[in-house]
């Protein structure tokens, strides 16, 4: 298996290399020149062309991408234009609050996402079934800013129970992670719910019934099982997703998260941030789908990795 | 059926409570409308609504509150991007380097020039010659002694192309052929405590950039070269504990500062970009000091007890550049009925529930030289009186251009909507900053500019930064931001002439004559000058927001 | 030619074989739908709805732009029975005239980004290959790719505006619509009507089209409902981020991010926008699940 992995993450790198230059690509095209920015708006065009020169832009394209990438492989990925910093010590610092807050999101979403869906695939139209959908429908349908302002001003304004944000302490992390979550725990329990629906009706489900196996025990070993692996499957894309950030939450709570700063060095055309961050998130998609293909193997022995 | 009207029952009834619990502690909606119009009627009397003589907007009741520790916690809306304060880039930056750093010569809470790191300075008459004498007995926080080489070393610092800082390009000048020249010939320290700055030519704006100018040990400049924005090492009142950037800045209390002792143990500048957290965060006693306040906050606040809102006259200059190189908007008379159309009380009232000024003139009144011009007082049939008699009865198209925040897209839409009653359609296209500035600075030919959303702040104060990047005819893009596109050599020659001189009446007549001038030609849409807005727990005192935007908390004192 | 009349041959006989028997199947799937009585709800609000997007403009209370600045932010009473918003508009006249755009606008960028997904899920799932990996590959990389980032980059190279959004909406409702499609396909392929079929000589295209694309319907409703939902609140976003659809014509989810500043001091700003998207979203959902259960033949 060890090898299996190696494998698969050595055959990325050729996908890595072509999302580099198409990302490369991509961010230049966006109108926008980051030299009059820096510069200010009072500035006069000779201003302009000294900061573009000091920023290498002015620089054809090509040149520019040949020298991130000997950069890149020396493990020297540039400078913000921000203010000087590297590009490794600006995204660094803020990886830690995302992946923090990525793992206190899911953990409860896909939890209480997978139990929902299974209830409401037991009590199929039933009323536990129409609640545990109006609760998922609910979580789909409110806007992250909308219910995180809302829960501030519940939880930390009316009733002074937790912080307003910010990551001091295990308290500051309840609000945002309910906020991130909810869009998590709601698709999870409805991918859940039907997944459960269909294997509960296969016949190996129906042979264990009429076998005379308790319910509860039907639809935990059978139903519940062979629906994990496309419950993984959706669990996994959703923590993609969530780590990319949810710059919304990182907004209302304040929040240093590489969602914040991606959409802030997209509007100041930083453009070596970007592009290390995208990289990032490809990478990042690359590690959960090799993780999630390797639990498919632990939920069911017959998968074989070659 | 049943079951469903069950279920949407549930739903409705939870939509509710949510959202009213929310709201629980604030005023009930008919009290928010109510104090809408007494403002709107305030507004109407005295321009700005609300604020008293001492500029509180809310005046907390319970004035003898205590702080329950001496750490003050100050919430900012955008980031402390750079702790360098010599490759600064915003506003934020600047306040925040003001904690560890001090300058030569600085602007005091009225905003009046006073020394800082130099006791006392003068200037040679023909205004070429700035002479500093600099304080004696102040260490650096490494212990370094502060001294005139210090001061040289800096200015080397930021002149050396290597290094690459934001600061170099105001001393020099960039020409298109990609020379330069210096504006200031030679620094010289004469001796310990004597520095001599010897300008290229006169450049009246020279001291006032000298309050920009952060004097950095220059022992930490040798340690540390660029990274010295990880170990900031000033003379101030602060020093630096950690910089986290788009999170917080903190810093703690100088025990061996030169000035009055800070009163402060802690300071922590706190990155909220949520108007509606920032003011959770002031009820909450998380922030004791939380700007900006948006004006929509305020009557989430009324009613708590121990909670200052202040304002104070800020150098915003709000308007909309009518570019004249389009047919319509050549014809000035076009221009003044757009002005005629647009009711500046609504807009104060509507933008800043009463919590800003209207324009008065090209410049905000807290610029020298300022003077109060002739309103165009908002008058509907005077306005279609005057594009009847253009030629333009039946009105024609115009896109706004604007940045895409939700407060400036506000002011678009309030700008269509006025224009509309006298038959001008005009289409808002809200979009990104880098969008606007790629649009904006192109060449003339290729201009498809009609009108911008936008708005100016002289951080020097002066007339010429106020006006000349604006309106001065060589600055039209692509060269600058003269998106009016305005030609007026007489207006030009004005400008160049307050800028030679150092005599205060004879710039200050020059000066009056250009703003009549932009005035009267209705170059822009006028709309106001915002106030600046921001709250603090009472037991908080010392701390103020500058015209400029820039937060000062060095005197800050928590009552205990 | 031998060929063609073989097809010719087989069109007719499917076609004679299929008419009678596709009545009693539209007439059974009626009465079955019937029976669910939530759907049944949900489909009459949606209809509702659309009878609104169509007719609001004709009757409602006031003109959903004009603005009335003596009048500001007044809560829900006699006059404004929603209120009015931060312009003095009534807000009840801007939803309903909302209802236009919101609803179209998340309509049309599902359904283009659905179409994408669908067909290029098929294309991967029927052909395999080279065909497969490399559209696989391209929904791998749309999928790391941030959607924020997309829509920010949409709208920043093709300028705001109602048609680019739905662009930008549309595009990241491909991918996972391929996905799905694709599993569906593969699945589909096994049955033994398409190798039936196959061996009748049907070309790939109506093999596609006619016969594998039937079958992967059921598992796209849900996911397409839900979608319908995730659109309405991306408009949302994309205006919370600056970068929304209309900012002077009424839209849902401008409204609720606009009106966002105005939640602790006036909440029906926001509490109506917010209530009707929530119907709205929960409307279409119950109907996809309707729908969704009435054509499982498993079930009954």
């Amino acid at each position: 298996m060890g090898r299996y992995c190696v494998k698969r993450l050595l055959s990325t790198i050729p996908l890595l290399l072509v999302i580099s230059f198409l990302i490369f690509m991509f961010i230049h095209m966006i109108p926008g020149d980051p030299a009059r920015l820096i510069a200010g708006q009072d500035a006069t065009k000779a201003d302009v062309k000294v900061v573009r020169e000091q920023l290498g832009l002015n620089k054809p394209l090509l040149t520019q991408y040949g020298e991130y990438m000997k950069g890149l492989v020396t493990g020297d990925m540039g400078l913000s234009i921000r203010n000087g910093k590297t590009v490794e010590d600006t995204i660094l610092p803020r990886l830690k609050p995302t992946i923090l807050l990525t793992l206190s999101s899911a953990m409860w979403a896909i939890m209480i996402g997978i139990a929902i869906g299974v209830l409401a695939a037991v009590f199929h139209g039933k009323m536990a079934d129409y609640l545990g959908m109006l609760i998922a429908i609910v979580g789909i349908s409110v806007p992250g800013f909308w219910l995180g302002l809302q829960l501030i001003q519940m939880f930390s304004v009316s009733l002074g129970w937790l912080p307003t944000g910010g990551l001091d302490s295990w308290q500051s992390y309840v609000l945002p992670s309910l906020t991130m979550g909810s869009g998590v725990m709601a698709i999870m329990a409805r991918f859940t719910r039907s997944s459960m629906l269909e294997t509960m009706r296969a016949d190996y489900v129906r042979t264990a019934r009429a076998k005379g196996l308790i319910e509860s025990l039907v639809v935990l070993r059978h139903g519940f099982k062979n629906s994990l692996i496309e419950i993984v499957t959706v669990a996994g894309l959703q923590i993609g997703g969530l780590l990319s950030g949810s710059v919304m939450a990182e907004t209302v709570f304040s929040i240093p998260g590489l969602g914040r700063l991606l959409v802030d060095s997209i509007n100041l055309r930083d453009y070596k941030v970007v592009q290390a961050l995208l990289l990032f998130f490809a990478l990042e998609y690359i590690v959960i789908n090799l993780i999630v293909d390797l639990l498919y193997g632990v939920i069911n022995p017959k998968v074989r990795y070659d | 059926m049943k079951k469903y009207q069950k279920i949407l029952g549930v739903l409705l009834a939870g939509a509710m409570v949510f959202s009213m619990a929310a709201c629980g502690n604030s005023s009930d909606n008919k009290d928010t409308s109510d104090e809408t119009t007494k403002n709107s009627a305030n507004a109407g009397s005295e321009a700005a609504g609300g604020a008293d003589a001492d500029g509180y907007i809310v005046k907390a009741t319970n004035t003898d509150s205590k702080s329950a520790d001496n750490d003050l916690v100050i919430a900012i809306e955008g980031s402390v991007s750079s702790m360098d304060p010599m490759n600064i880039p915003d506003t934020n930056a600047i306040s925040a380097t003001r904690g560890v750093y001090e300058t030569l010569v600085k602007f005091d809470e009225k905003n009046e020039l006073t020394g800082g790191l130099a006791e006392s300075w003068e200037v040679s008459d023909d205004s070429l010659v700035y002479t500093f004498h600099l304080r004696e007995g102040i260490k650096f926080h490494d212990g370094t002694d502060f001294n005139a080489a210090a001061v040289e070393a800096n200015y080397e610092r930021v002149m050396n192309p290597d290094n690459n800082l934001s600061q170099r390009r105001r001393f020099v000048v960039a020409k298109d052929d990609g020379s330069e020249t210096m504006r200031i010939e030679s620094v010289k320290a004469t001796d310990e405590k004597t520095m001599v700055f010897t300008l290229t030519e006169q450049w009246s704006p020279f001291i006032n950039r000298m309050t920009q100018f952060c004097i950095i040990s220059p022992a930490a400049l040798e340690k540390y070269g660029n990274d010295i924005m990880y170990n900031a090492c000033g003379t101030g009142p602060y020093t630096i504990v950690e910089w986290e950037e788009g999170d917080h800045t903190a810093m703690k209390r100088n025990d061996d500062y030169w000035g009055e002792k800070p009163g402060v143990d802690t300071i922590t500048i706190k990155e909220v970009p949520e108007a509606g957290s920032r003011t959770a965060m002031l009820q909450t006693g998380e922030a004791d000091f939380i700007y900006p306040t948006p004006s929509d906050q305020i009557n989430a606040i009324k009613g708590t007890d121990d909670i200052n809102v202040m304002t104070a006259d800020s150098n915003i200059m709000r308007y909309v550049t009518l570019n004249t190189g389009l047919k319509e908007l050549s014809d000035i008379k076009v221009r003044q009925a757009m002005n005629y159309a647009i009711d500046q009380d609504a807009y104060v009232q509507l933008m800043y529930s009463g919590y800003a000024k209207k324009a008065t003139s090209v410049v905000p009144s807290i610029i020298s030289g300022y003077e109060e011009q002739k309103e165009y007082t908002y008058d509907v049939e005077k306005a279609k009186e005057l594009m009847k008699e253009a030629g333009y009865e039946d009105g024609f198209k115009l896109t706004l251009w604007g940045d895409n925040t939700t407060q400036e897209i506000k002011g678009m839409t309030f700008i269509q909507q006025q224009l509309e009653q006298i038959g001008i359609e005009v289409e808002v296209v809200p979009m990104e900053p880098a969008t606007v500035s790629e649009k904006i600075y192109v060449d003339k030919e290729d201009a498809e500019i009609n009108m911008w959303y936008v708005n100016w702040s002289a951080s020097d104060f002066t007339m010429d930064g106020s006006l000349r990047s604006l309106l001065y005819s060589t600055m039209a893009p692509p060269n600058s931001a003269n998106t009016v596109y305005y030609n007026n050599p007489e207006f030009d020659e004005l400008l160049d002439k307050g800028l030679k001189t150092a005599d205060e009446a004879e710039q200050k007549s020059y000066y009056s004559k250009a703003q009549k001038m932009a005035w009267d030609d209705a170059v822009w849409l006028f709309l106001g000058n915002d106030q600046i807005i921001y709250s603090t727990k009472s037991y908080l005192s010392g701390v103020y927001v500058s015209p400029d935007g820039a937060f000062n908390f060095a005197n800050a004192v928590l009552a205990q | 030619m031998a060929q063609t009349k073989i097809n010719g041959y087989s069109d007719q006989f499917a076609a004679a074989e299929e008419l009678p028997k596709a009545k009693s199947r539209a007439k059974e799937f009626i009465k079955k739908f019937l029976k669910r009585r939530t759907a049944v709800v949900a489909f009459v609000f949606i209809i509702l709805m659309i009878i609104m997007a169509i007719i609001a403009p004709y009757i409602v209370p006031y003109d959903a732009g004009q603005a009335d600045y003596s009048n500001l932010l007044s809560g829900p009473g006699k006059g404004h029975i929603w209120g009015t918003d931060e312009y003095g508009r009534d807000i009840f006249s801007r939803l309903m005239v909302g209802t236009r755009t919101s609803l179209f606008s998340a309509l049309t960028a599902t359904v283009i980004g659905t179409a994408g997904g669908v067909l290029l899920g098929l294309l991967a799932g029927f052909f395999g290959g080279i065909l497969d990996s490399l559209i696989m590959r391209f929904c791998d990389v749309m999928f790391a790719f941030p959607d924020i980032l997309l829509a920010i980059a949409v709208v920043a190279i093709i300028g705001p505006g109602m048609i680019n959004v739905m662009i930008a909406v549309a595009v990241f409702t491909v991918p996972s619509f391929a996905r799905i499609t694709r599993s569906a396909t593969l699945s589909v392929k096994q049955e033994l009507y398409i190798e039936v079929a196959r061996s009748l000589g049907c070309t790939n295209s109506r093999l596609l089209f006619v016969h594998v694309l039937p079958g992967t319907i059921p598992s796209m409703i849900v996911n397409f409902t839900m979608r319908i939902g995730t659109a309405i609140l991306a408009a949302s976003s994309l205006s919370f981020l600056g970068f929304g659809a209309n900012v002077t014509e009424p839209d849902w989810g401008a409204m609720l991010s606009q009106g966002r500043n105005y939640l602790n001091t006036a909440p029906h700003i926001v509490l109506f926008p917010g209530i009707l998207i929530l119907l709205t979203v929960l409307a279409f959902n119950l109907l996809g699940d309707g729908l969704r259960d009435t054509l499982d033949p498993k079930m009954n």
